[in-house]
């Protein structure tokens, strides 16, 4: 009964076939874990903050944490200009959070392990981070591409580089999230389909070894979406103070 | 329960003090040491892939196949090595 590991990552619809227009805008199993993950979000921060308490239960906890925890690393980062920018970054953040973490539910789909995905937050981050920053320092935006102290000869060769390095924010930050995903939870499969072939005498080495990577998964899965969040507070920051 | 409305003033004082106190400004990215690492590897890997497709696309334009796709190869490893050391500078800096 050893599956295909990348059957997981299979899109395959939900219900009847939906076509406007020529776009097929059927209900996957992709949209069904995002539509589940938002509302987890919505559910788990409405029913945190219900009230104020003076004792807080468990939910109200987990909100408040992470509440703080975005704000300090906004801040920490950014600096108080970027405040504004809260409800984006803390969205962006749980989005990812909570896809990947239920991701990790047995014969669940993994949203963030399609590189569509993560690709469309990523060109939305830095699309907005680029309007942003040329709404705040019109034409002086490009200045970024420009280092002082640059001798004139190397000038041109240097603004090409920058360029080329701002062009690469989308792609390192959708593949970074895309390819950690994927890969834990192709390995995860991986070593599970080794525990059923090798049956009760040698099955115990590989389901260990699942046992610690769950656990690592899990790791990775949070890492990922503070990583996620953290870069796109670093590219706001070069949008909002732009001192190079 | 008078405890909630001192609550509630709390909250306020809490508040007004978040409004005064205004972090420092100057910024460093408080990377984890393994999301530091993924940072690095991607985005060298990152940078030689954009310079490609540039080169790459460029090079359709132009009709010039195959010599700017060579330059900016060379130009995206360039600048790939460049970001990861002043990444690496950043990250030192803070310990």
């Amino acid at each position: 009964m050893a599956t295909n590991p990348m059957h997981q990552f299979e899109v395959y619809r939900i219900g009847p076939e939906i076509k406007i227009a020529g776009t097929d805008l059927s209900f996957t199993n992709a949209s069904l874990f995002m539509l589940l993950s938002a509302l987890v979000i919505c559910g788990v921060l409405f029913l945190g903050t219900r009230e104020k308490k003076l004792i807080p239960d468990k939910l109200h906890l987990i909100s408040e944490i992470i509440y703080n925890f975005i704000a300090k690393m906004i801040s920490d980062t950014a600096g108080t200009k970027a405040k504004p920018y809260f409800p984006f970054i803390f969205s962006l953040f749980m989005f990812v959070l909570f896809c990947n973490m239920l991701g990790m539910l047995p014969y669940s789909f993994t949203v963030t392990s399609h590189i569509i995905v993560t690709l469309l937050m990523a060109i939305f981050v830095f699309i907005a981070v680029t309007v942003i920053g040329f709404m705040k320092h019109g034409f002086g935006y490009l200045k970024l591409f420009v280092p002082s102290g640059v001798p004139m000869v190397l000038l041109p060769l240097i603004t090409i580089i920058e360029i080329i390095s701002y062009l690469s924010r989308p792609v390192s930050l959708s593949v970074r999230l895309f390819a950690n995903m994927m890969a834990g939870h192709t390995m995860l499969k991986v070593f599970g389909g080794f525990v059923i072939s090798l049956g009760m005498l040698g099955g115990w080495l590989p389901l260990s070894f699942s046992v610690a990577l769950t656990g690592l998964e899990i790791l990775v899965a949070f890492l990922q979406a503070y990583v996620f969040a953290i870069l796109t507070c670093i590219y706001l920051n070069d949008a909002l103070n732009l001192h190079h | 329960m008078k405890n909630l409305t001192d609550f509630k003033t709390r909250l306020k004082i809490a508040k007004e003090r978040q409004k005064s106190t205004h972090k420092n400004e100057d910024n460093k990215g408080n990377l984890s040491s393994m999301g530091g690492a993924f940072k690095l590897s991607t985005d060298l890997v990152a940078h030689v892939a954009v310079g490609t497709i540039i080169g790459f696309i460029l090079d359709s334009w132009f009709d010039t196949k195959p010599w700017l796709i060579i330059f900016f190869f060379f130009l995206g490893s360039v600048a790939g090595i460049l970001k990861v050391i002043k990444v690496a500078k950043r990250m030192q800096e803070k310990d």
